[in-house]
């Protein structure tokens, strides 16, 4: 049943950041989202993928998001409770009850965790061996990625350069 | 369809209508460009439900994607920060300032 919480959370949580709180509280509802979003990869089975996604996001990503909730400081931040932002909530979970109505008599709850199917037989996780194949089938798309990385890094670098010299004259 | 596929699916979709529609700041907008967390999710079910432990680079993939698309947000934000001061879209729409 737990896994009907998480997934009650997951939902919930993403319409709390899609309802135009300010950018704290949209945070906020996004560490949450990410938390419970593990937990459903750990009821399937995946606990390597759910650890990953763990610390990209806790770690590396929603530092990155609070120290930039810096830059769009504002005196009276609007939460949840204030009108407007109530309004896009309840409309968001509105929305979701009123689908989840029509497909309301087709549920079936299929729980395999067929990541396991030959755990006897097996050293590690499903999801860890699977992983692990990036580093030889998949070393092409292992070197795309690192490639888009380092892409990344001079494309942030251009477009906060400056002085008339960057990708963005007005800087 | 399973409550997992009806959870992703809504949840992305409930992504999109947040970026889609109104935002008053840059960096909401962004945050809720984050939906592909639910796109993270779906891969990986569809690895663990199928079975096809191969496929489970390609979770990894899209999260080392989307990396480099919110830096590369976050840099626009900046940028946003120096030029107008403020991060509120409503700000980008004016023609001087």
């Amino acid at each position: 049943m737990s896994c009907i919480c998480f997934y009650l959370v997951l939902v919930v949580g993403l319409a709390a950041v899609a309802s135009n709180p300010s950018p704290y509280y949209a945070a906020l509802g996004l560490v949450m989202v990410a938390g419970v979003g593990c937990g459903v990869l750990v009821n399937y089975g995946g606990s390597f993928l759910s650890l990953v996604l763990f610390l990209i996001y806790l770690g590396g990503m929603l530092v990155v998001f609070a120290y930039s909730a810096a830059l769009a400081a504002e005196p009276y931040p609007e939460s949840w409770g204030s009108g407007p932002v109530m309004m896009y909530m309840v409309f968001y979970v509105l929305g979701v009850v009123m689908v989840s109505g029509m497909f309301w008599g087709e549920w079936y709850m299929v729980f395999w965790v067929p990541a396991d199917e030959m755990g006897e037989f097996s050293m590690a996780r499903g999801d860890v061996e699977g992983v692990a194949l990036m580093y030889s089938f998949g070393g092409g798309m292992l070197l795309v990625g690192g490639w888009v990385l380092l892409l990344t890094l001079f494309v942030v670098l251009e477009l906060v350069r400056g002085l008339g010299r960057g990708a963005l004259r007005a800087v | 369809m399973t409550p997992a596929h009806f959870t992703f699916s809504s949840a992305f979709a409930l992504g999109l209508m947040g970026l889609a529609f109104h935002r008053t700041h840059l960096l909401s907008a962004l945050l809720s460009l984050e939906m592909m967390l639910t796109l993270f999710i779906a891969l990986s079910l569809w690895t663990l439900q199928l079975n096809s432990t191969s496929f489970s680079t390609s979770p990894m993939l899209l999260l080392a994607f989307s990396a480099c698309e919110a830096s590369t947000g976050l840099a626009l934000l900046v940028a946003t920060a120096r030029t107008h001061g403020t991060d509120r879209l409503q700000s980008l729409n004016l023609l001087q300032c």
